[in-house]
């Protein structure tokens, strides 16, 4: 492990809520490739929430199409496995509905960054009050390999075998870009880091982007977890690292091929989440789940007299 | 029944819209019963636009083609509506240079039309106000040729200008003289109108305002929305509405979103609702089918007009019927329901929630730019008329305790399982829009796929056993006549049944507010009691008239169709009838 952080006091607190962590444990047998990064990613949501004192049925686990959403029935919990690149508005949707239960959502590469990406860059800007996971494992892997908008230039990809002929996005600064609230990035096989930042992205009260950098070894033999644990960096490891400098978090993300720099990159505590900000909604205390009644409309009808 | 007809035509952007609400308030307070529709290009300003208002003691529900008044603002309105004036009628303008116009006065002789031309422009300028209060000027004249007092009108004034009170006093001002100008009334003796003999209790409403109301009585908390004609005023009023109500309103990116956002909601318990046109809608469709696999509830509204493609934004249309029926991948049961005026869109919002939630899926409101648009006087509507149900949605603790995850997609004789919202009790659930097990475990075994597939196709049987038989206006049988449609047809139907008694014709008209799943008893006993149905639809193929062909024996006499956007009018449906019975 590159991260020198001592685990012994992590495991202690775990080990302490054994029983919590098991709750999350599901009997149904995986289907993800041997190796793949989606069982540390998994294992670390179960662990930050666990360590977060969230119970199985206190949270809403929202699966995009591909192959993390395939994991959608292999955690306790209530789960909604919705449709490819639309998981951020549906648990959009679910988390303005009921604020109290901590919606999260995962998606891929491939359903974030090119169906589903202008599904992310509104849910930024609204800054619902969700947690998003990117699986980035650069490519579409339940259909076989194709490139993302995520792949690297010049691999050789199901549809594209002379190698990828464009510049892979950078989903960091793109998201930066966005002016976010909250920008992470982990690495698939660093459990204990991974979790810190998903506690981190769960406490934090507006929309949370979590980027994970996952292996693939299937279908993405380039960035093997040699290749990765090479080239990440923490912030935290970093002289002054200030996560608050949207500037500075900016030229963190840049790089993708030397220093991969991984923590929470950017964090702005002080903006209002999404339904703060509305007027109509100002005073009132319970969720629109709660809401359901009929509401008079005499008043309203008054100057249709 | 007496009725009388002002057309106001002119630019877009020249003030139509408060005219016809000042006119149409003004005689609402006077007792009347109004019925108000106009007709624009998809501008801001500029182009040909124009408001009609149907009036009477009487009620009534669709416009005439008959006008008796005509206000044209500019050029073109006087030119073309020329034609439109009925013989007696009267076309008042305030076009300077209309001498210049080719045997405009031939014309109108030749028809017997009173053509009366007042200079507006100039009388509004030497009172301050702007060439725009040309209208006022002419409204005036035209109050003062339909033989009313200036009281109402005056009143209806400073309702809509109260908070311009600068605007306000040269309004009137612009209003009294036309109404006192010098000009005469161009040979024309006096308007023919049954005098109210009381002043109902009603409100002046249209149908996106009246499907915003129901969906706030029927505790819908959420409206997402992109905006599109002629479904974006619903957006406008739950937005007006939010604040009073606590009502969540979400402008969303695009109309993929709304729907799943809207889902999203459901899933979590609460309501919400989505309205677009069939543009939208397409976008939507595999959301729609979402929530047909995930057995949760989703209301969508789609507000037709002509298409394919952006087809006519601003008019009318009932060609997405078989879109509603059809859209999205997979068989699942779904619920449409289509909208006719008002009171009908007031009522089957709340409906339309009350099946989604008891039959968990989607179900799809049909209304049109016409009834979306149209401003109707209705008795105000009811509350408490239609309860909120939630079918099988568990809420108890103490049966909260006692459910598996296997009781959510239960496989039961009607199809129907228990339901809950996340977080409400310690069993959880896969909401999994892969094909699942009864507790939403991910399957691909062909006998629990066949049987949860099965399982959710009897809700077809039940919900059709649950919805309510189309309605027979008019005489339930031996009908000279009869018609079978939905959708806005049925206003123009009930003025011809109306008007077509008087003359001594008997018609009458089967309306279904429920299209599917498809009612077929009364549908069947009404063919058996009338010898000549027909149909009647605003589309080219008669979407519901070929399902209801597909049924054995049942043959329709003739199609009264229409595909150019424009609703029926009254004389449409007497022309028909006059020519098949």
């Amino acid at each position: 492990m590159s991260c020198p952080n001592n685990q012994s006091s992590y495991l202690r607190e775990l080990a302490a809520k054994k029983k919590d962590f098991m709750a999350y444990e599901s009997t149904e047998v995986m289907t993800w490739c041997s190796g793949c990064g989606d069982y540390g990613i998994q294992k670390a949501l179960e662990r930050a929430l666990v360590l977060e004192g969230i119970k199985p049925h206190e949270t809403l686990l929202c699966f995009d199409i591909g192959c993390n959403g395939n994991g959608a029935d292999k955690i306790n919990g209530y789960t909604l496995h919705g449709l490819h690149g639309r998981v951020v508005s549906v648990a959009a949707g679910a988390c303005l509905a009921n604020p109290k239960i901590k919606v999260i959502a995962e998606g891929g590469d491939g359903g974030t960054f090119s169906e589903g990406i202008n599904h992310l860059v509104h849910s930024v800007r609204s800054n619902y009050p969700m947690v998003f996971i990117l699986h980035n494992n650069e490519n579409y892997g339940l259909t076989i390999g194709q490139a993302s908008a995520l792949t690297r230039k010049g691999q050789a990809m199901n549809g594209t075998p002379d190698g990828v002929v464009l510049q892979p996005m950078n989903t960091c600064q793109f998201v930066l870009g966005l002016n976010p609230t909250f920008v992470a990035r982990g690495f698939s096989s660093d459990v204990k880091h991974m979790t810190e930042i998903i506690r981190a992205g769960l406490r934090h009260k507006g929309f949370a982007f979590i980027e994970i950098m996952q292996l693939c070894p299937t279908f993405n033999k380039v960035t093997s977890a040699k290749w990765f644990w090479d080239r990440v960096r923490y912030t935290d490891q970093q002289k002054n690292y200030d996560p608050t400098n949207l500037k500075r978090a900016r030229e963190a993300s840049e790089d993708l091929e030397k220093e991969i720099m991984l923590g929470v990159l950017y964090q702005d505590k002080s903006r209002p989440s999404f339904p703060e900000l509305f007027e109509s909604r100002k005073g009132i205390t319970t969720s629109l789940s709660e809401e359901v009644r009929p509401y008079s409309i005499k008043e309203l009808i008054k100057n249709l007299k | 029944m007496k009725r009388t007809v002002i057309k106001v035509a002119g630019e877009s952007g020249m003030g139509l819209l408060s005219v016809g609400n000042i006119v149409s308030k003004a005689l609402k307070g006077m007792g009347f019963y109004v019925v108000s529709d106009r007709e624009y290009p998809s501008l801001i300003k500029g182009g040909h636009s124009n408001l009609q208002i149907d009036f009477s003691a009487e009620p009534l529900h669709s416009l005439s083609k008959s006008v008796d008044f005509v206000i044209a603002l500019d050029r073109p309105g006087l030119v073309e509506y020329m034609n439109i004036v009925k013989p007696g009628g009267v076309l008042i303008h305030g076009f300077e240079r209309h001498q210049s116009i080719p045997n405009l006065e031939t014309r109108a002789k030749e028809r017997g039309i009173h053509m009366i031309y007042l200079p507006a422009r100039t009388l509004a300028y030497s009172l301050g106000g702007t060439e725009l209060m040309a209208n006022m000027v002419l409204l005036g004249l035209l109050w003062r040729l339909l033989g009313f007092d200036l009281k109402p009108l005056e009143t209806g004034i400073e309702k809509q200008f109260a908070n311009k009170p600068k605007l306000l006093t040269i309004d009137l001002q612009c209003v009294r003289v036309g109404f006192s100008a010098q000009e005469g009334n161009g040979g024309f003796v006096g308007a023919c109108h049954g005098a109210p003999t009381q002043t109902p209790d009603t409100i002046l409403v249209n149908g996106n305002q009246a499907i915003t109301l129901g969906a706030i009585q029927a505790g819908v908390r959420a409206y997402y929305a992109y905006p599109m004609s002629p479904a974006s005023s619903i957006l406008t009023y739950m937005a007006e509405y939010a604040r009073e109500t606590g009502l969540l309103v979400k402008q969303a990116e695009d109309e993929i979103t709304a729907a799943q956002m809207a889902v999203g909601s459901m899933f979590m318990g609460t309501r919400a609702l989505v309205a677009t046109s069939g543009g939208g809608y397409d976008l939507m469709t595999e959301t729609v089918s979402l929530a047909g696999m995930i057995e949760t509830p989703l209301v969508i509204v789609i507000a037709q007009r002509p298409g394919p493609a952006t087809g006519l934004p601003t008019w009318s249309a009932q060609a997405d019927l078989n879109l509603a029926i059809h859209s999205g991948h997979g068989e699942f049961a779904r619920v449409v329901i289509g909208v006719s005026d008002p009171a009908s869109c007031y009522e089957l919002i709340q409906h339309a929630m009350n099946y989604a939630d008891e039959f968990q899926t989607a179900v799809i409101v049909l209304t049109e730019k016409t009834i979306c648009e149209m401003q109707t006087t209705v008795p105000p509507f009811e509350e408490g008329k239609i309860p909120i149900k939630r079918g099988l949605l568990v809420t108890d603790p103490k049966e909260l305790e006692t459910l598996k995850a296997s009781d959510r997609f239960k496989i039961t004789e009607n199809g129907l399982s228990k339901r809950w919202i996340p977080g409400s009790g310690k069993t959880w659930f896969y909401g999994n829009g892969d094909e699942h097990k009864e507790d939403g475990v991910l399957t691909e075994e062909g006998a629990e796929v066949s049987a949860m597939i099965a399982k959710r196709m009897k809700k077809m049987e039940t919900i059709e056993k649950a919805l309510p038989e189309p309605t027979i206006h008019g005489v339930k049988k031996g009908a000279a006549i009869s018609f079978v449609g939905w959708g806005s047809s049925k206003n123009a139907v009930l003025d011809a049944i109306q008007n077509c008694k008087e003359k001594g014709i008997t018609v009458n008209y089967l309306h279904f507010d429920y299209l599917w799943p498809f009612k077929t008893a009364t549908l069947t006993q009404f063919f058996r009691d009338n010898q000549n149905v027909h149909l009647i639809e605003g589309n080219y193929q008669g979407q519901l008239g070929n399902l209801i062909e597909a049924l054995p024996n049942l043959r329709f006499k003739g199609r009264l169709l229409q595909w150019n956007g424009r609703p029926f009018c009254m004389e449409d449906v007497t022309d028909y009838i006059s020519r098949h019975s």
